[in-house]
């Protein structure tokens, strides 16, 4: 075999664990999302062929006559006492549209059902989408397989009117706008420090990382202990600002004040984490060109404006985008932390949707509008630090 | 004056530093404080008394005896976390697996497809590169739906198979992988070549144990990643056998038993592994912390 061809095997041969689980687990859901946003998903509407129940009880309770007596009955008789619609919906427990009413009572094959039922034919235990391709004349697809309803772009045009969809997309935007700046100057300015020709670097470096190797859900925990009522942190203010009429404040329970303790919080475990990255980029900085400022008579002011923060540009632009892309889908803090409706973000709200309130279709388009927003942001970023410098 | 001037920026410069760090560290310590203090406690005279953590001052004292809040302080939380919650001991089992597994899972696949992307030729090479840089910008909320229905077609909700199968690889690794194998020099691989050496025996015998300072970066930020998780698994797990450490702390706080002090020692007990990776690999988390970001 030739060398190239060889080649190309053993690459597909290496590629394909990661080709595969992209396309299956990446690819397909954001079509399938896209395509869910313009229909009214319903997990549980989803879920209900594949449901198992036993045929000879939801025909006893039906036609009220008792699977072993069956056979003493005339099928002309038993058809007297059967309703097909009323027996899938209620018995077999499938919701039906009119027009999926309509089917049933053109196409159910009650006769073969009863004859069945008589002679004991019908299995114990059956699927719900297998009986109804059974004794469905036509038509069976229709009950074995979800197709959710195509509704446009009504899931967008309902979100106008949500007032929910409103204020968790704007506290996530309120959140991203507050923490990355903040985050962004506290990890510079704690880089500049740890770049003056100081001892311990290390040390300092490793207790910096220290919230961003603990899982979200402990830091929650920890500071759902700190922000409490009786909590540390209103002992501490009250006994520094006590005789100044400090009251202890309910910080997570509190609707104006809860999503700014979560931002705190926030800004507190990633800037030492963002650090890092600057102290790397300040590192590369030759220190020619501050001795070379120096000489002319710079500050050190004018040092960290003209000098330092205009080449950590690329350092700037990626954690800025970082951040920002991470503040707006914030969820496990709002998750553990936050109990006002009015006060969580838009990645929770979507949760929220899903999977408690059984909207996945609406969920979905809250996604893609969540992904438009992330776009914009940082393509609007990376200009607007670009033309600044 | 130059050097009273740097005089004035280095103390300057401490300042600040030893005051985040003591920003940073007061959070741990006041929760591992809480962890270590009794729930209740019998006194000198022989009474059971409660212990409030919210008492203050807090009282601490290390001599003779370590105490806090007027009781002693001890581990006897984090075993008996185990006894309250006869399920920790699962969690823990369900964490190590699904943490271990997925790094198995993606320093095998990643490094793979890395060295494929980086230096073998195949068809559509671009093409797929090219699809995995876009799929890199949409978030994980649009994906998280459809995911979950493909576990749900599947019956694979509630399984480690569910858990793990989709993060089985990872495009922000297989990046990580591709990069280092792009900068490694050619000229191994080359002579290696020369030598009528095959493809596969290149990779095993030569590129394998030359990677190993990025497949170490991969596997601590994979098991981090792993270990910390919550969104995922709270979506994929509904049955609590089948929990992770991030989804009992969960279950500690809505479940109507809960004590600070035991919820601080869960707190504190799933940082301890973590802490212990970090402090003994320390330069590839501060190295590829340029390159990677750890949260969601």
């Amino acid at each position: 075999m030739r060398y190239k061809t060889k080649e190309a095997i053993v690459g597909y041969v290496f590629a394909a664990p990661v080709i595969l689980t992209v396309l299956i687990f990446t690819i397909y859901p954001i079509i399938a999302a896209f395509y869910y946003s313009l229909t009214d998903y319903q997990p549980l509407e989803a879920r209900k062929f594949t449901y198992v129940f036993n045929p000879y009880d939801a025909l006893e309770i039906h036609t009220g006559v008792l699977r072993e007596e069956a056979k003493n009955y005339k099928v002309d008789e038993l058809l007297s006492y059967f309703d097909s619609v009323s027996f899938v919906e209620i018995d077999v427990g499938v919701k039906l549209s009119d027009e999926e009413k309509k089917i049933i009572r053109e196409n159910f094959d009650s006769l073969n059902l009863l004859n069945d039922y008589r002679e004991g034919r019908l299995p114990q235990q059956i699927k719900i989408s297998e009986f109804m391709n059974r004794y469905m004349k036509n038509h069976g697809e229709r009950f074995t397989r979800y197709v959710p309803k195509f509704v446009g772009l009504q899931n967008f045009k309902d979100m106008f009117k949500d007032m929910y969809f409103y204020s968790s997309l704007w506290n996530a935007f309120l959140y991203s706008i507050i923490v990355v700046p903040i985050q962004t100057l506290l990890a510079i300015i704690l880089a500049v420090a740890a770049n003056s020709k100081i001892r311990g670097v290390n040390v300092f470096k490793s207790i910096f990382f220290l919230p961003a190797i603990t899982s979200s859900a402990a830091l929650s925990m920890i500071f759902w202990l700190i922000y409490s009522k009786p909590g540390i942190l209103n002992k501490i203010l009250m006994s520094l600002l006590g005789n100044f009429g400090f009251e202890p404040i309910d910080y997570l329970n509190e609707p104006k004040i809860a999503l700014f303790a979560i931002m705190a919080m926030n800004i507190w475990s990633t800037a030492g984490y963002f650090m890092v990255t600057f102290l790397a980029g300040l590192q590369d900085i030759p220190s020619s060109i501050y001795e070379a400022a120096r000489i002319d008579g710079a500050t050190g002011w004018q040092i960290f404006w003209r000098i330092t923060i205009p080449l950590m540009r690329p350092q700037i632009v990626f954690v800025s985008i970082m951040g920002t892309i991470g503040c707006m889908q914030v969820f496990d803090q709002i998750y553990f932390l936050i109990r006002n409706l009015r006060n969580i973000t838009i990645s929770f709200y979507i949760y929220k949707n899903a999977f408690e309130y059984g909207k996945m279709g609406y969920a979905s388009a809250l996604a893609v509008v969540l992904f438009a927003v992330i776009m914009t942001l940082s393509l609007i970023q990376r200009k607007v630090i670009k033309e600044e410098y | 004056m130059t050097v009273k001037k740097n005089n004035f920026v280095v103390t300057i410069s401490y300042i600040i530093l030893i005051a985040y760090a003591i920003a940073t560290l007061f959070p741990f310590t006041w929760a591992l404080l809480v962890s270590l203090a009794p729930i209740k406690f019998v006194d000198s005279n022989g009474n059971e008394k409660g212990v409030n953590i919210f008492d203050w001052p807090p009282r601490i004292k290390l001599l003779p005896k370590p105490s806090a809040f007027g009781a002693p302080l001890s581990f006897q939380n984090y075993k008996l976390i185990f006894e309250v919650v006869p399920l920790y001991k699962r969690w823990l089992l369900n964490t190590v697996i699904y943490a271990g597994l997925l790094t198995i899972g993606n320093i095998l696949l990643n490094s793979l497809g890395g060295y494929a992307f980086a230096r073998l030729q195949f068809p559509l090479k671009n093409f797929w590169f090219t699809m995995f840089l876009a799929t890199m910008m949409v978030p994980g909320q649009v994906t998280l739906i459809p995911q979950y229905n493909l576990l749900v077609k599947y019956g694979l909700v509630n399984t480690y198979t569910g858990l793990f199968l989709p993060k089985l690889t990872n495009i922000f690794g297989l990046f990580l992988m591709r990069q280092f194998f792009l900068n490694f020099p050619k000229e191994l691989e080359e002579a290696a070549r020369i030598d009528g050496s095959g493809i596969l025996r290149t990779y095993f015998r030569i590129v394998v144990p030359n990677a190993l300072p990025a497949v170490s970066a991969l596997a601590i930020y994979t098991f981090l990643g792993a270990w910390n998780d919550f969104q995922w698994p709270l979506i994929i797990l509904s049955n609590k056998e089948m929990y992770t450490l991030t989804l009992g702390l969960n279950f500690f706080k809505t479940s109507y038993y809960t004590y600070w002090q035991y919820m601080m020692a869960a707190s504190i007990f799933m940082t301890i592994p973590m802490l212990i990776i970090f402090l003994s690999f320390q330069r590839y988390f501060i190295e590829t912390g340029k390159a990677v970001a750890v949260k969601g």
